[in-house]
């Protein structure tokens, strides 16, 4: 049976309470919450704390800001890693235990596929800076008791990261259990040789799943081939959530209600 | 950092009231459910972990290392698992296949991968040299075939779900391919004009090492080992494999077939086996095609025709109504050549055949112990030389205890058929994914997590 979040920001309501209502109507069983820069999360833990008494299931955050930890500039490498850490604090508070939070490793920052083609740090370089943040937040993390989930972007957004192996291999060299892979179907669409026998090979390291079609409009907008990517993720055993972050083609509030019944419709796999 | 947070509160679950929640709080992943080649604990995870796995972008290999090509009816066997995983990957692995189908109208045994290594399997490309021939596909492939289960994969995948197949326009582009794949058999394959199928290699048959080839085999000369370099036995126990002399007897054919530009006739093929198993599967796919054909709206006649003529054929040339058996028959010589291999059962899946009751108690006799043996030895338990652990001289496969036991479903068979399948799910689950078992002990042999194994074990549990 797989359990499927949605992105605050998708969902229609003013309050956390009532976007839960509307997506626990719609089928969803939890919400997947954005983290903002500034410390702008940490500031909304009353909100938090409130809607988790209430009974609103938050057991994801997914950074939202434009510098990231591997970012060029030291000081916004700095910046990025205290918002991760204080994002880990509040989300394994309001999440619970088995909570994760989401980074890539830069967003936007530089592609080798764009001019000037060349990125102004060597790939060692890069390399040194990831496993350095993802150690510091890894530690972190194990001390909260959340996980941080590195997430592979396509070559577009990120010259660092684009497939599960890559990821898989940084956490590996780090080697702590609070690190793990986040996969996401648009990107693993763009960046994979093949989605499915990746998540295979990524199995033990998948920590999160982010769910949109290949155009990354809604699941059902675009041709990626749902019953194999969720039957699949049955088949090894990945029991978190498949959280909803895409945009939305048609009415909104329709689209979104639109796919948890989307995605069970296509859920292959039998219960136990 | 927060400073200001509350430990304590952040140990107990955080979040009350909906049913859902506790889920939220479950602990550590489970890795995959298969432990090695060892006990599997959920069998239907770890036969789509397989499938996954083994999935190479429009086809499924029939095990990563020592297969890494996409093989003919292991096509077929796969589509009737991976229907259940994902009907358009089931639709896509038979398109794949039928997309590399020659002018002629042959479905190639092998389709390689232009991505794998030339020398990872032999023969490869460059002994086949498709590339040679008019009509031959843009794809490397080899020249000889496999047995035909692949009409019988396309209706079962269509059925599985109707309004993908009909979105992607599956019918109306296999079924003219599957209909010039039968007519090449019926055609350019009927050697002895008895309206039977010939194969022409042992690799044909499916069934490559059978000690039903022996015979028709021991009159071809073998190329000396000297003069290729076998790529099987890199991944495999050579004792279950074909000996070097069999293997130079194999070369020897296709390296005849080939310089003959593959044409088809006796002169051509030192090797001509009417083959039970080979018709009995164009006979069922017949009925199959006569199917899709209704679908099509077109007339499913001339397949019923078809499937008719090819059965009465089938048991007036190859059946042995003393035996309770069919038989294979060396078109050279046109004797049947009496030896007990699970082909000879396989005719259980033709519709309408007038002897399964008989096959049945022949399975049922000391020669295949359909009681206690599982899978279906491939071989005579009776034989002085039946080899539990030698490829196709003794072991069981999941494919053709598949075939068989849709045979007794489809002539009412139901208990044993029943019976059957849970015994073959408990093999599997003992012994993993394997390529074929011992069919007394259970032990595995050849490839792990073989993807027809995986396949048909996922079909087996849908049965349900």
């Amino acid at each position: 049976m797989i359990r499927i979040s949605c992105q605050e920001q998708l969902l229609p309501g003013e309050t956390l309470q009532k976007k839960f209502e509307f997506a626990r109507r719609a089928g969803y069983d939890a919400i997947e919450l954005r983290g903002h820069g500034g410390f702008a999360f940490r500031d909304r833990l009353g909100e938090l704390r409130r809607a988790a008494r209430d009974g609103v299931p938050m057991p994801s955050v997914c950074v939202d800001m434009r510098h990231f930890f591997g970012a060029f500039d030291p000081e916004l490498r700095r910046d990025a890693v205290a918002q991760l850490k204080s994002q880990l604090s509040v989300i394994a508070e309001v999440g619970g235990p088995g909570a994760v939070a989401c980074t890539p490793a830069s967003w936007g920052m530089f592609s080798r596929r764009l001019p000037p083609f060349e990125p102004p740090r060597s790939e060692e370089q890069d390399r040194a800076v990831l496993l350095d943040g993802l150690a510091e937040l890894g530690e972190h993390a194990a001390r909260e008791g959340a996980t941080l989930v590195l997430e592979p972007l396509n070559r577009y957004e990120d010259h660092m990261v684009n497939r599960l192996e890559q990821a898989v291999d940084l956490i590996g060299a780090v080697g702590l259990p609070s690190l793990k892979v986040l996969a996401d179907t648009y990107h693993m669409n763009i960046e994979e040789d093949e989605p499915t026998s990746a998540l295979v090979k990524a199995a033990a390291h998948l920590g999160h799943v982010q769910v949109s079609d290949s155009n990354r409009f809604q699941p059902g907008a675009g041709h990626l081939d749902w019953a194999a990517l969720l039957g699949t993720l049955d088949a090894i055993g990945y029991d978190g959530h498949l959280a909803l972050e895409c945009r939305l083609r048609g009415e909104p509030a329709a689209a979104v209600a639109a796919v948890p019944g989307f995605l069970r419709r296509h859920d292959v796999s039998v219960p136990a | 950092m927060i400073d200001n947070l509350d430990r304590d509160a952040r140990r107990a679950p955080a979040v009350r009231g909906a049913g859902v929640i506790d889920d939220l709080h479950r602990g550590a992943r489970q890795v995959p459910a298969v432990r090695g080649a060892g006990v599997v604990d959920d069998l239907d995870r770890g036969a789509r972990r397989v499938l996954a796995a083994n999935w190479r972008q429009c086809a499924t290999v029939p095990a990563a290392a020592l297969y890494p090509h996409q093989w003919s009816w292991d096509s077929a066997f796969i589509a009737i698992g991976l229907r259940h995983l994902s009907p358009a990957r089931a639709q896509r692995e038979l398109e794949s296949l039928l997309g590399a189908q020659w002018r002629d109208g042959r479905v190639p045994h092998i389709v390689f991968d232009p991505h794998v290594r030339a020398d990872a399997y032999f023969p490869g490309p460059a002994f086949w040299r498709s590339g040679a021939v008019p009509g031959a596909p843009g794809v490397p492939t080899s020249g000889i075939v496999q047995p035909p289960a692949h009409a019988l994969a396309a209706w079962s995948t269509y059925l599985t779900d109707p309004a993908t197949a009909r979105a992607r326009g599956f019918l109306p582009r296999i079924y003219p391919r599957l209909v010039r794949w039968h007519r090449y058999l019926t055609t350019r394959r009927d050697l002895t004009g008895s309206g039977l199928m010939s194969v022409v290699h042992p690799w044909e048959s499916g069934m490559d090492n059978s000690p039903a080839w022996d015979s028709p085999l021991s009159r071809v000369i073998p190329v000396p080992a000297t003069a290729f370099t076998r790529r099987d036995l890199n991944h495999g126990v050579a004792a279950e494999r074909p000996t070097d002399e069999d293997y130079g007897r194999y070369v020897r054919l296709a390296r005849d077939y080939r310089d003959a530009g593959y044409a088809d006739s006796l002169q051509v093929h030192g090797f001509a086996v009417e083959d039970p198993l080979c018709n009995a599967l164009l006979a069922a796919g017949e009925h199959a095609l006569a199917s899709m054909a209704a679908e099509l709206g077109r007339d499913p006649q001339p397949h019923l025709a078809a499937a008719a003529r090819l059965t009465a054929a089938l048991v007036s040339t190859l059946y042995d109504p003393a035996a309770g058996m069919f038989f294979p028959r060396d078109a050279h010589t046109s004797h049947l050549i009496r030896t007990y291999s699970v082909g000879g059962l396989a005719p259980l899946v033709v519709p309408d055949l007038p002897v399964a009751a008989e096959l049945v108690r022949t399975a049922l006799s000391d020669r295949f112990r359909l009681h206690e043996a599982c899978p279906l030895p491939s071989y005579d338990l009776t034989a002085a030389d039946h080899d539990p652990g030698r490829y196709w001289r003794g072991p069981g496969w999941i494919n053709t205890s598949w075939l068989f036991w849709h045979g007794l479903r489809l002539h009412g068979e139901t208990a044993l058929a029943d019976d059957l399948r849970r015994r073959l799910l408990d093999r599997v689950r003992t012994a993993g994914f394997r390529e074929y078992l011992d069919p007394l002990t259970g032990a595995g042999h050849g490839a792990s997590d073989f993807s027809w194994t995986a396949a048909l074990t996922l079909d087996l549990l849908r049965a349900a």
